[in-house]
């Protein structure tokens, strides 16, 4: 499938330069290592004689002008041929094939929006998310107003784990057509419940933190040094009740349900055989300093 | 007074993201100029014009989405912000505080307007209807249905008779405020309305759209007195000025263009912002715009009067 496309895409660039005298030039290009150095020469020869004919009447100026304009329309039409053919290859699922496609239509119209949309749509498919992105914010910088293109942006930043900027291009994206409901009630929704999880497993992880960090330099034995035994029991008191809340933070972890809700549960197994060797090891690390 | 349109103030990174929104407000009790703008930052932040230049007064913290629409109550007390986090939140914008949260339903909170007498707050929803909150009890009061598509702007005629819908399938609707009776239903566009405004005299309705074009209906025979081309993109916002004799566009060609009135000829454009210009409004006596945008920054113009 993929070779059928080629000789068709070579003969009909070699068709779609009409001016018979440039003719030449393209041909010797395409096939010249392909043929007998003989066959060349003499082809040469043949294709020569007429401009050496007709060297006074060329209108070199308009010819090469002529020319140009002819090559602008072939880059936009053959740009639009390998989009439409990217198109079907992507429907079909041969993803990387269509990518090959659009990448050739980019390098003739760098500047079609749609064409980086497409690829990031593939390229997320693809779970490369990186380049998803950079398509997708190449189609956004072209086209600011369309809001397709946030959406597929928003996506691709999504699928790299970049949930805060993902959750400002849906909006972008709803901002600039509120009427899209998939875009509130999909996309946005679904971007905004996943940075509340993130937040709920920081907040934890900051709490655990902050608590070990108690346990190991206990406020209290940083005061003063004239220790009196009521201080010290109160210290001890207060040291022994951050151990067991440290303890009990370890003990519960985030667990997001079905319904995408985060909440915090103890973790019931084994967790009697382990706390009392984790203890001892803070024990021992207080000692230690 | 100045006899040309100059830029007189800039105010760089306002906020830490595109300015969606703005509102210029009077306060009755001491004549202070106030400066509303929303983010898409989630922020509201206030700022005092004097002295020919602005002064951030209070951050305004609580919505968890884009600020969609601000506007300022004609007495100047309160400020109404939606979000697209579909929440009204009425502020008190003598002490930066917050007076009312109001959840406006799924989708259901857009441009927000206060009526002239500062009692309710108009917002327009998904399915078509314009729903009417009281700023006093917090509550929806009332709702008029366009029966329509999904309604992007909203306006108040400045004598309280008539309110104007824009939806986004470029249908305007025009309702009698005493009956809730839909008066005129116009095609006025192929494309989504975003910015509506009245007249100072309510007789005309001026109306901007994506399809780049800016409309003037003569509201008591709902006919359409004039369409005016310029921008080279979606128009986004439109103001009418208090002295009756000009009007106000922003576009997301970057542009801010004055017209006048009359003779329906654009006086004066504007290029100095660095992208969209979302939000467009005159202060209270028409000598000031301001304008906001996607570049972050509040622009000020002086106006000829």
């Amino acid at each position: 499938m993929l070779a059928s496309y080629l000789p068709n895409s070579t003969s009909r660039n070699l068709t779609g330069i009409p001016n018979f005298r440039m003719a030449s030039f393209g041909w010797k290009r395409k096939v010249g290592e392909r043929v007998c150095k003989a066959a060349v020469q003499q082809f040469e020869a043949a294709a020569e004689k007429p401009e050496e004919d007709g060297v006074d009447e060329v209108d070199w100026l308009h010819a090469i002008k002529r020319r140009r304009e002819v090559l602008l329309e072939d880059c936009a039409a053959k740009g639009n041929r390998l989009k439409e053919e990217g198109t079907v290859l992507a429907q079909e699922g041969r993803h990387w094939e269509a990518i090959k496609r659009w990448d050739e239509a980019i390098q003739l119209t760098p500047d079609n929006p749609l064409l980086y949309e497409m690829k990031s749509q593939v390229l997320t498919i693809l779970q490369e998310v990186f380049p998803a992105v950079q398509a997708a914010e190449m189609a956004v910088k072209l086209r600011p107003l369309w809001w397709e293109g946030w959406q597929t942006l928003g996506r691709a930043q999504l699928s790299l784990g970049e949930v805060d900027l993902a959750v400002r291009s849906f909006q972008v994206a709803v901002h600039l057509c509120p009427s899209e409901r998939p875009l509130w009630s999909e996309d946005l929704a679904w971007a905004r419940r996943l940075q509340q999880q993130r937040r709920t497993a920081q907040d934890q992880t900051q709490r655990e933190e902050e608590a070990q960090q108690d346990v190991l330099n206990p406020p209290e034995l940083q005061q003063d040094y004239d220790f009196e035994s009521d201080e010290v029991v109160v210290a001890c008191a207060a040291v022994a009740e951050r151990q067991r809340r440290y303890e009990e933070l370890k003990r519960t972890v985030v667990v997001v349900d079905a319904e995408g809700n985060s909440r915090e549960v103890p973790v019931e197994e084994e967790g009697s055989g382990d706390t009392p060797s984790s203890s001892q090891d803070q024990l021992v690390k207080a000692r230690g300093l | 007074m100045t006899t040309q349109y100059s830029i007189l103030f800039k105010q760089e990174h306002a906020h830490d993201d595109a300015i969606w929104t703005a509102a210029w407000g009077r306060s009755e009790r001491d004549g202070l100029e106030t400066i509303v703008t929303g983010s898409l930052d989630d922020m509201v932040k206030v700022w005092k014009w004097s002295d020919e230049k602005l002064e951030l007064q209070w951050t305004l913290e609580g919505h968890q989405l884009g600020i969609v629409s601000v506007d300022v109550s004609p007495n100047g007390a309160i400020a109404a912000s939606s979000s697209l986090d579909a929440h009204i939140r009425l502020w008190d914008l003598e002490f930066g505080k917050q007076i009312k949260s109001m959840d406006a339903g799924p989708v259901d909170a857009w441009t927000v307007a206060f009526s002239p007498d500062s009692k309710y707050i108009a917002t327009g929803s998904h399915l078509g209807k314009v729903n009417i909150f009281g700023v006093e009890s917090g509550k929806k009061e009332y709702s008029l249905d366009t029966r329509g598509k999904f309604i992007l702007s909203i306006a108040y005629s400045p004598d309280g008779k008539y309110l104007a819908s824009g939806a986004i399938d470029g249908i305007i609707n025009i309702f009698d405020i005493a009956t809730g009776k839909l008066l005129h239903t116009l095609e006025g566009h192929a494309m989504p309305i975003r910015s509506l405004t009245f007249s100072p005299d309510s007789q005309l309705l001026v109306t901007a759209s994506d399809d780049g074009y800016i409309k003037i209906y003569d509201v008591q025979h709902a006919k359409l007195a004039g369409t005016l081309s310029g921008h080279a993109s979606w128009v986004l916002n439109v103001a009418f000025s208090p002295d009756d004799t000009h009007f106000v566009s922003s576009s997301s060609d970057k542009s801010v263009k004055v017209w006048d009135a009359s003779s329906r000829a654009c006086v004066n454009t504007f290029f100095d912002h660095q992208d969209q210009v979302w939000s467009v409004k005159y202060n209270g006596t028409g000598s000031k715009i301001v304008s906001v945008g996607d570049d972050r920054a509040i622009h000020i113009y002086d106006c000829p009067m």
